[in-house]
């Protein structure tokens, strides 16, 4: 296994020599790397699924929005059966953007430059002036179409990838049974609230990838304000005795998706001063519904869900992780002082734009069966929390940047980023699902299994 | 009222600017008392006294940034999308986020140094006796560590004022950005 893989540098640098996987340490250097960031976007961004948005976002024939796949501007529409498409937006005639707003509702997209028209799923219509063929002889319509990523539906979120090979199913591996307990649990799903936000930073996409690869340990000090505020449970004197929200079991899978599961027992403590001992699955879920379940969409868990997956909801949800490469989920717990819902659920997707920019993309979500208060609550609790003013996130986006520039220091890149408080897999008794697991305090094990799905894909010629 | 049953993007609208068509002319006194208010506010924030800041605010206030969004052909002006927002707050919440700037929030601690500029500034009366629509520009340069290169922002802010004891109180604020995508890192100063 521990044979030099197929990346070298220009400078002799292998990708054994930037990833240390005897020693679970990674060059910065990798955090700013004109050359590193060439090959990224063939060998892991034209590789993987990326997630570009939910199909409650278009729901009529024609509706489409622009999103990005890298640095690849798309479309995604919804043709005139109902089927949702995802192409290149760039006009196979001269480039120019066939698309030029970021959301709206059209059953053909005309080009403004020389008026090449598409329909919804990509098919070229014609050029102008069609009995002077100004699409040329040498290629047939068929071959003008704008070109098609490949699209997948899971839970009503928009997957594409320019892979022709690689199974949804290959790429969800053994989170599967831990992220439909987020994204398929109701009868009707999810819906997204708004389209979303949108904001760019100065660093890497690495940087928030690597951590959303549930990099737990950051929430004590990064985020103590949460302990301040008392949303964790105690008080910042008492923190680093406590630790709350630190023990739970992380767990990752070699496709580089992790997640913290956080047992609800602990959670409600810090809500209430009830005990969970001796209570049936529902009426645990009852006390304490996951973040977004609200009382009345209980009895949909039980019947989207396997007994398993529903027993895992009601005792240890996942919580926080992400999905390889960029993608960030946040289903999590929110106490209001009003009483009111208590869960947040956003998805972020840390989408490149360069070496050293980040254009930080925030979802937010609430079930749509969930009454329209219990959404407008949900609302304000993921713009509290996440993205452009979160309280939370703010001070996130305020650190990558920093990491960044530290990485392009000529003996500041040679500084190497440090993985080794490792637990080590281990399966609790009684755990059902699959995946590498990690009870216990969070540590570092679940970042290592994402950066070691990066080394793969980055190896592989 | 803003519908939340839906993500889907027809629920944009166009409003901005001025609702009331009864103007309070340039240069009057609740005119300039209103300019000067909007004034001191501004250094309120660029000097973080942010208990001198939330002094301005009613207890029923309602402070929202609404989502901007490139469209085009017919629906080119229907660019406030009001289902998402960057801010969408009230008095508790403002509350609980300069509670938080007094401890440990390192977004700005070390601190940003802000300079808002409110210009364009169009008074009417409202429809409330002793409230006043006030709609400003705001351009904000904020430094960031030692970085010299600045953040900015640009918005106009559509807000009402309530006169309340002779003093002026902000009972409502919107801020509609300019960039459907924000070239400011966080959002963690107030606009």
């Amino acid at each position: 296994m521990l044979h030099n893989a197929g990346l070298t540098l220009s400078d002799g640098t292998t990708l054994d020599d930037l990833i240390n996987r005897d020693m679970n340490e990674v060059s910065l250097r990798v955090m700013n790397d004109k050359e590193l960031y060439e090959l990224e976007m063939e060998r892991v961004f034209a590789r993987t699924w990326l997630l570009l948005g939910h199909e409650s976002e278009i729901p009529k024939a024609g509706d489409y929005v622009m999103r990005d796949m890298a640095e690849d501007n798309v479309i995604v529409s919804r043709d005139r059966s109902g089927e949702i498409h995802v192409m290149l937006n760039v006009c196979p005639h001269r480039g120019m953007k066939v698309c030029t707003a970021e959301a709206g509702n059209a059953h053909a997209h005309r080009c403004i430059y020389h008026g090449w028209a598409f329909r919804a799923d990509g098919s070229f219509i014609g050029a102008p002036i069609e009995k002077e063929q100004m699409h040329g002889n040498k290629r047939s319509k068929d071959e003008l179409g704008l070109k098609k990523a490949r699209v997948h539906l899971y839970g009503g979120l928009i997957f594409a990838t320019w892979n022709k090979d690689l199974s949804f199913e290959d790429y969800l591996g053994d989170a599967k049974f831990y992220l439909d307990q987020l994204f398929c649990r109701t009868d009707n799903g999810l819906e997204m609230l708004g389209p979303p936000q949108r904001f760019v930073l100065p660093c890497n996409w690495k940087i928030p990838g690597e951590q959303s690869g549930s990099d737990g340990f950051h929430t004590l000090t990064l985020h103590r304000s949460l302990m301040e505020g008392g949303i964790m449970g105690g008080t910042a004197e008492s923190i680093y005795d406590t630790a709350p929200g630190m023990y739970g079991v992380d767990l990752s899978v070699p496709q580089g998706h992790t997640l913290r599961c956080l047992e609800a027992a602990q959670t409600f403590k810090m809500f209430a001063d009830v005990s969970f001992e001796g209570k049936s699955t529902e009426e645990r879920l009852h006390l304490l519904p996951p973040p977004g379940i609200t009382k009345e969409l209980i009895p949909q868990l039980f019947k989207n869900l396997s007994e398993d997956q529903v027993k895992q909801l009601a005792n240890i949800p996942p919580q926080v992780g992400g999905m390889f490469p960029n993608i960030l989920i946040a289903f999590i717990f929110a106490p209001r002082t009003d009483g009111g819902a208590s869960g947040a659920l956003s998805l972020h997707t840390y989408v490149p734009k360069g070496p050293d920019k980040v254009e930080f993309v925030n979802f937010i979500f609430a079930e749509k069966d969930a009454p329209e208060d219990v959404k407008r609550d949900m609302l304000q609790n993921a713009i509290w929390s996440t993205g452009t003013s979160g309280t939370i996130e703010q001070d996130d986006a305020d650190t990558w940047p920093q990491i960044m520039r530290n990485s392009r220091g000529h003996m500041s890149k040679t500084v190497t980023l440090k993985y080794q408080a490792l637990h080590g897999h281990e399966r609790p008794e009684g755990w059902v699902g699959g995946g590498d697991l990690y009870p216990g305090f969070t540590k570092d094990d679940t970042q290592w299994a994402w950066w070691m799905a990066y080394y793969n894909l980055m190896a592989e010629a | 009222m803003v519908n939340y049953a839906t993500a889907a993007i027809d629920k944009t609208s166009v409003l901005r600017g001025l609702v009331s068509t009864k103007r309070v002319p340039l240069g009057s006194e609740v005119y300039n008392r209103l300019l000067e208010t909007l004034y001191d506010e501004a250094a309120a924030l660029d000097e973080r006294r942010f208990d001198d800041w939330v002094a301005y605010l009613e207890q029923d206030l309602s402070y929202t940034a609404p989502l901007r969004l490139t469209r085009n052909g017919p629906n080119k002006d229907r660019d406030v999308v009001r289902t998402m927002k960057h801010f969408d707050e009230n008095y508790g919440s403002i509350l609980m986020r300069t509670g938080r700037l007094a401890k440990s929030a390192w977004a700005e601690d070390p601190p940003s140094r802000t300079r808002r500029f409110v210009t364009n500034v169009r008074v009417a009366e409202s429809e409330t006796a002793g409230e006043y629509e006030v709609v400003s520009y705001l351009y904000v340069e904020r430094s960031r560590l030692d970085n010299p290169d600045n953040e900015t922002i640009s918005a106009e802010r559509r807000d009402i004022w309530r006169l309340v004891d002779g003093a002026y109180k902000l009972a409502s604020r919107e801020i509609i950005v300019d960039q459907s995508t924000l070239g400011m890192s966080n959002f963690a100063i107030f606009l």
